[in-house]
């Protein structure tokens, strides 16, 4: 502690102290308790990767039936048709609506998948990446922490057609199981990137200049 | 550093967190798990036509309740149908028997009303009828048409055969004295038969009253007779008239007979009115031949055993005739006669008909011949009869193509004719003529003779007036003076001459009239009996409007 590391270097941790996860109030990492809101103080996230990692196998095995499942079904005239994620899709491309066709896709595959695979790379990454490619996954996390908002549009969708569309007899639109699936999908990816700490990313770098 | 570090707690090895993907993992496993077993049975259904089949849409119900899916539609290799591969529900599997029926269910607007609207809005699907046959079958041949009642519904299966499809269709009621109990089902033409066949069905408390005896008739539309009564108009309910129906009764004063299996055949009439005169089921066909004229035998004359009707005559074989080539060698004229054993109070069943072909055989050899006799002298109807000819040369069965041939006997006016024809000829073989001629020689020596007496007489007179004569005495003068005056009388100018030469002259002539009259008999016999009155030549007339 006698002469301090330069600007650039300079940590809350390298000074041995940790940020209360509820006030922010920097905290001497030997006090267990934050001296402000009294909550349990971690240097770091507790298990952080372990949990991050466990919710995304959940979202994975979870998103299996989101895309198998029909998340809406159609009642037309007594004669109920169901409707999968891609099967919505291919059937708009086919109506050559080809721009919805792209928002649900995007919504619906691309931004869900993409941000499982990113929270992978970047759980990886933290334990076995190069350290030079700290500032790229800086870049991916920001992106996961942007298209998240957007991954929850198909079950509004769903959720709009249904509170719409309601003809008693001749058409009525029933949300599918893969409604819940999907909701469940997003909700535990936000979950994992909420379980995930960033710091840890940057660590690595801090801790090789060391 | 190191001890500057804060103390971190290793704690238990996994995060509880673990217990999530775990959890999520084993419910979607136990899922996937779960429907794999209840999964139903998968079946093939063939259809002609992929018509009202979605893939993903179509259902297959049972009692509108929906129990399978059409997972895929395909076409047969031979592109001659389509396969439907069907996933059921588990509960279906007992279901899949032998003989279940599938079919598509669409909008039929049929004669047995309208069905299936709502298939015009919500699509097709396919029913299913479950059958009683055995389990376990997989794959099956879907109907094109609904079958209109259930495999197990208790009733009766029949088919009818008609010479010609009428208004009949499938869905048609099947009456009884105008009550619905049954229904048309299908309707088909048998080409081996070359008949339309009805398949109709009777429902179950009804199916008691069809017995062997039981008639069936078309009774479709209205039937209109015009009579010495009035008018008669005859209907079935207004189905019937407009739809048609087939209805069915026993034939009057005869009982409706043994039970009646599945799937017998029976004939189906025009109308009730061709039931009455062919209240029989059983009969069969004879051929007899006659060496003779059968003008005013038309088909459908009765045949008769002396005097009772026990059958018809069906038509006149000429064709086989001509074309077996015997019509040239002037054979007999084959008439093909169809006789029901019912008519002879017979019961009308198969047995019958064995047990009549016993009766005939053995009444050929006590006699028994077929005759043609005239029904009607007015008209000239000709009809077959049967009798009894004890003096009759033996004869025996013969065949002519398929039928048995019965042998027969000239009667009637037939008969009579040949008889008279006979005595004709034999009275045209005596030599009259040569007779005639010979008496007129005769009479012609006779006058010959008379002229040489006169001769004769006048050398006597001229003798007598000789003086030898003179001489002798006067009484014998006086006497040959007598005998003179009586061969006087004798000359030719005589009366008497005269009469005798008119005699002669009379009957010549009368025997010339007699050649006539045997010359016309000979050329139509029967002028003896019948006067001569020639049949006006039919002249087509031409048509007005």
């Amino acid at each position: 502690m006698s002469d301090l590391p330069d600007e650039a270097q300079l940590t809350a941790a390298s000074l041995n102290f940790a940020s209360c996860h509820l006030c922010l109030k920097l905290v001497h990492v030997d006090q267990h308790f934050c001296t402000r809101c009294g909550s349990t103080m971690h240097l770091r996230k507790t298990r952080s990767i372990e949990r991050t990692l466990a919710l995304l196998f959940t979202a994975c095995v979870v998103y299996i039936p989101a895309n198998i499942l029909p998340i809406m079904i159609t009642d037309q005239l007594g004669q109920p048709i169901e409707s999968t994620i891609i099967g919505g899709v291919v059937l708009l491309i086919n109506m050559d609506s080809i721009a919805i066709a792209a928002v649900i896709f995007f919504a619906s595959v691309m931004i869900p998948v993409s941000k499982l695979a990113m929270m992978f790379y970047l759980c990886w990454s933290v334990h076995m990446g190069p350290p030079a490619t700290v500032r790229q996954r800086t870049v991916l996390y920001r992106i996961t922490e942007f298209i998240g908002k957007w991954s929850m549009i198909d079950v509004f969708v769903v959720a709009i057609l249904v509170a719409l569309i309601n003809l008693s007899n001749l058409l009525v639109i029933r949300p599918g199981a893969a409604a819940v699936a999907f909701a469940g999908v997003v909700i535990i990816s936000m979950l994992a990137a909420e379980s995930f700490d960033p710091r840890l990313m940057w660590d690595q770098r801090e801790n090789n200049n060391e | 550093m190191s001890d500057m570090k804060p103390s971190v707690s290793s704690g238990r090895k996994f995060s509880a967190i673990w217990i999530l993907p775990l959890v999520t993992l084993i419910v979607g496993v136990s899922i996937v798990f779960n429907s794999i077993m209840t999964e139903g049975p998968t079946i093939t259904v063939n259809f002609d036509t992929a018509n009202g089949l979605e893939v993903g849409k179509t259902k297959v119900r049972l009692l509108n309740v929906d129990i399978g899916l059409v997972e895929e539609v395909a076409l047969k290799k031979d592109m001659s149908g389509v396969t439907a591969t069907i996933k059921l529900e588990r509960e279906a599997q007992s279901l899949l028997r032998e003989d279940t029926r599938f079919w598509v269910v669409r909008a039929r607007v049929g004669a047995g009303g309208v069905s299936g609207l709502g298939t015009i809005l919500g699509g097709g699907y396919i029913e299913m009828a479950p059958g009683i046959g055995p389990e376990g079958m997989r794959a099956f041949v879907g109907l094109e048409e609904p079958p209109l009642t259930p495999l197990d519904a208790p009733g009766l299966r029949l088919s009818l055969f008609s010479q010609r499809a009428g208004s009949i269709t499938t869905g048609d009621a099947v009456l009884y004295r105008g009550y619905k109990v049954g229904r048309v089902e299908s309707l088909v033409f048998d080409t081996e038969k070359k008949l339309a066949r009805y398949d109709i069905f009777i429902d179950a408390p009804f199916h008691e009253l069809v017995g062997s005896a039981t008639r069936f008739w078309d009774a479709s539309g209205i039937s209109l007779k015009a009579s010495a009564e009035g008018f008669e108009v005859h209907t079935g309910s207004l189905d019937t008239i407009l739809l048609g129906g087939v209805a069915f009764a026993s034939p009057p004063g005869l009982s409706a007979g043994d039970q009646v299996q599945n799937g017998e055949e029976f004939q189906l009439y025009k109308s009730y009115d061709s039931i009455l005169k062919n209240p029989y089921r059983h009969g069969m066909y004879y051929v007899v031949s006659f060496q003779q004229s059968i003008r005013g035998l038309v088909s459908g004359a009765p045949v008769e055993y002396r005097g009772i009707k026990v059958g018809r005559v069906e038509r006149i074989l000429m064709k086989e005739l001509t074309m077996q080539g015997m019509t040239a060698a002037g054979s007999a004229i084959p008439i093909l006669i169809y006789i029901e054993p019912g008519r002879m109070s017979l019961p009308d069943s198969l047995d019958s008909i064995s047990a009549f072909k016993q009766i005939v055989e053995s009444g050929i050899e006590n006699g028994l011949r077929a005759t043609l006799q005239t029904g009607n002298l007015l008209t000239g109807k000709q009809l077959i009869s049967f009798d009894f000819f004890p003096d009759e040369v033996p004869a025996e069965l013969g065949t002519f193509e398929q039928y048995t041939l019965i042998p027969s006997v000239e009667t009637g006016v037939g008969r009579l004719e040949n008889q008279v024809r006979v005595f004709m000829d034999t009275l045209n073989a005596l030599p009259l003529e040569t007779i005639v001629v010979e008496a007129n020689t005769v009479l012609g020596d006779v006058d010959t003779a008379v002229v040489s007496l006169t001769a004769t007489l006048n050398s006597v007179n001229r003798l007598l007036d000789n003086n030898d004569s003179k001489a002798l005495p006067g009484d014998l003068v006086a006497t040959l003076a007598e005998l003179r005056s009586a061969l006087a009388g004798l000359t030719p100018e005589s009366k008497i001459y005269q009469s005798l030469g008119a005699s002669v002259g009379s009957l010549n002539s009368t025997l010339e009239s007699l050649d006539d009259l045997l010359r016309k008999l000979s050329i139509k016999p029967n002028t003896l009996l019948f006067p001569a009155t020639p049949e006006p030549d039919l002249i087509p007339e031409v048509r007005t409007r």
